[in-house]
């Protein structure tokens, strides 16, 4: 299916003849290793720092000074959880199911990152450049939800079990919203492949599809917020009614792996949104000639990675801010959201679009 | 023995054990999750005929909803294994003939050019670029509009179907309105009422 | 092909780091016994549950096929033209109609 200049497409220059006395296979093997360690390193250093930022962050909002005890100004702080997370026991609840406590975890942080494996980061800086990239991430993301479950149910503790049916419903109404949100970005762009979704985008500020699809765009994050469990859809978890949720029972490095799991489909969430919606690593002066053609700041201006880390790390911190500020909703709440307010609201728009490009002179907006 | 041929025997090996281990282990919750391996190794094996929607839709269908409500349906549910097991042998008559059917189809097929049924060319296998995604829309919204249509009066017909059997009002529950509670105004909740200060006598 | 090994080497790569960093553990009755705001547990944890789950796990199967019906059609929208997206306004109208009658049995409030 590939051959070995793809697999080296955009690793840098000096690895090609590093690689050259193994066999073609190997060399394809190894370049694909080394793109999956440089996709995945940045990602959990993301989670570690995420974790970081969440505290300081959210400190300042009700105004503390959050964690700045380890390193300077608080630095080294998660390097110091990581740890103490590694070096804590894994209990092992009398009643559990062994095999399916052990797994779950995994369950959960498998599609996590397995879902990176599609998404673009430049033109071309792919892992996978599948045609049907947007349907692989939708089927991971609906396997995520099997962690939660199993684990609430080995367990085998009230609260867990309680924890896991709630997210388990949330989740499952939540992904309807959200597929019906990806419609709509699809019917502008015509292709399930995440570049060319990027690429259709191309143009500036004003053809990102925010703006013709804007009651998808806000669906869509409000329910990643919600499928990733956040405030203020965390029901799931309350700390203040079931304590932790699926995860009481979980320590150690097994409890790593399920914050881990979270905080990867976070940053997975707000990659996906800026990558449909805000035009990936496009710049919002794309277009205009004049400002990308300056000397060094032009560079700035231009397209580039840069670009998509900035609008990545925008709705983090509207992650973040969400969960300064909104209360928890109640269930029956959470669930009206969902199926009464979502839904019909993606249908109609849907349906508008389809409209617009067909039988009105606007149709144009929409590509 | 191409690569293509060590991860086809691979992943049919997964699929076989785990759907030999669905109706073994004991464990009604294990069965289900070796029925998600069943279907995510099903999915893999039709990746590699290149049906790449198809995969991904059986994962997306199938274990992402499907299988959702059956964990639902068999956590909540205490399912007592020495009952299932007393209705072994009273399903087995049934279980068998559709077994030996199933069977007989099968060989059928397999043996297509002993037994006169249409045996079709090899499919062709395309390039990177090529997407069956589009492949399906570009004629299952023209050349087969009615079986679609029909698809949808079925899931009608199915939402329907699911509410007349699940659907259970309690009288006693209590619920919100949300749109009447924003609705209000402070003063439908409010009166002011304009007390006058008493005085005392002299 | 190449994600499918790519997306197995990722799996496997989180499972050995999950499984070999664990450390030795030190078992204790207490320790080890769920979770109850210090109460002894009574009573085993798996309960019968309310059947309205199993109602929103069934909607949820069914929205689901609705947009796997969709995806394609989004992307070859362009394609098929105006026949092809009145064949998906019929489509969606029967099943709001679905929808409704949800709505008005009741069947999406959660008390």
């Amino acid at each position: 299916m590939t051959d070995v200049t793809t697999a080296l497409a955009w690793l840098p220059d000096f690895i090609e003849p590093l690689l050259t006395w193994l066999p073609i296979w190997a060399q394809i093997l190894v370049s694909s290793l080394l793109k999956i360690v440089l996709i995945l390193v940045p990602v959990l250093l993301g989670v570690m720092y995420l974790t970081f930022a969440e505290r300081k962050i959210i400190g300042y909002m009700q105004v503390r000074v959050g964690p700045n005890r380890v390193g300077p100004r608080g630095w080294l702080q998660p390097i110091a959880d990581t740890l103490k997370f590694l070096t804590k026991e894994v209990i092992l609840p009398t009643n559990a199911n062994v095999y399916l406590f052990i797994i779950a975890p995994m369950l959960s942080l498998v599609p996590a990152l397995a879902a990176w494996a599609v998404v673009p980061f430049l033109d071309g800086w792919v892992l996978a450049d599948i045609d049907a990239s947007l349907l692989y991430i939708l089927a991971l993301t609906s396997i995520g939800v099997y962690g939660i479950l199993v684990a609430g149910w080995a367990s085998n503790s009230k609260y867990a079990f309680l924890g896991a049916m709630r997210a388990g419903a949330q989740v499952v109404a939540y992904e309807i919203a959200m597929g019906f949100a990806l419609v709509g970005v699809l019917m502008a762009a015509g292709s399930l492949n995440l570049r060319e979704i990027v690429l259709h985008q191309s143009g500036g500020l004003f053809q990102w599809y925010w703006l013709p699809l804007f009651p998808l765009f806000v669906v869509y994050f409000i329910s990643g917020v919600a499928e990733t469990n956040r405030a203020p859809f965390d029901v799931a978890e309350g700390e203040s009614e079931i304590v932790a949720g699926f995860h009481v029972e979980y320590s150690g490095i097994a409890f790593a792996l399920f914050f881990l799991a979270e905080y990867a489909n976070m940053i997975l969430i707000s990659t996906l949104t800026s990558l449909l919606f805000l035009g990936g690593w496009l710049s919002p002066f794309d277009g205009l000639d004049w400002l990308t053609e300056l000397p060094v700041i032009g560079l700035l201006f231009g397209n580039g990675l840069h670009w998509l880390l900035i609008k990545i790390s925008l709705f983090l911190l509207f992650f973040l801010w969400f969960r300064a500020t909104f209360p928890r909703y109640r269930y029956d709440q959470i669930m009206r959201l969902g199926w009464k307010v979502f839904i019909p609201v993606t249908l109609v728009w849907i349906l508008v679009m389809g409209f617009a490009m067909f039988y009105t002179p606007f149709g144009h907006w929409f590509h | 023995m191409t690569f293509e041929h060590i991860v086809f025997y691979a992943i049919s090996l997964i699929l076989l054990v785990s759907g030999l281990l669905v109706v073994t282990v004991k464990n009604p919750v294990k069965a289900a999750l070796f029925l998600i391996l069943c279907f995510v190794s099903g999915a893999a094996l039709w990746l590699l005929l290149e049906a790449e929607f198809l995969a991904l839709t059986l994962i997306l269908v199938y274990v992402g909803a499907v299988m959702v409500l059956f964990l639902f349906v068999v956590m909540m549910l205490d399912i007592n294994i020495a009952e299932m097991r007393e209705g072994f042998v009273r399903y087995l008559p049934v279980g068998g003939v559709v077994a030996v059917l199933m069977m007989l189809e099968m060989a059928m097929i397999l043996a297509s050019s002993k037994t006169g049924l249409v045996e079709r060319s090899h499919p062709v296998s395309h390039g990177a670029d090529y997407s069956n995604t589009a492949e399906i829309g570009s004629v299952l919204y023209t050349d087969y509009v009615y079986p679609f249509e029909i698809a949808s009066v079925l899931l009608v017909v199915a939402i329907v179907a699911a509410i007349a059997l699940t659907m259970r009002k309690r009288p006693q529950t209590k619920k919100q309105t949300p749109s009447r509670q924003i609705a209000t105004r402070a003063g439908d909740r409010l009166r002011m009422v304009d007390l006058k200060s008493e005085k005392k006598q002299p | 092909m190449i994600f499918i090994a790519v997306a197995v080497a990722i799996g496997v790569g989180a499972f050995i780091a999950g499984w070999y960093l664990g450390q030795p553990s030190r078992p204790d009755a207490d320790k080890n016994s769920p979770y109850e705001c210090g109460f002894e547990a009574f009573e085993d944890a798996r309960m019968k549950f309310d059947v309205r789950y199993y109602l929103v796990a069934i909607l949820f199967i069914l929205f689901d096929l609705e947009i796997a019906f969709l995806f394609p059609w989004g992307v070859v929208l362009e394609k098929i033209g105006r026949f092809g997206f009145l064949a998906m306004v019929v489509f969606l109208t029967i099943l709001v109609v679905g929808f409704v009658y949800e709505w008005a049995k009741g069947a999406l409030d959660w008390e």
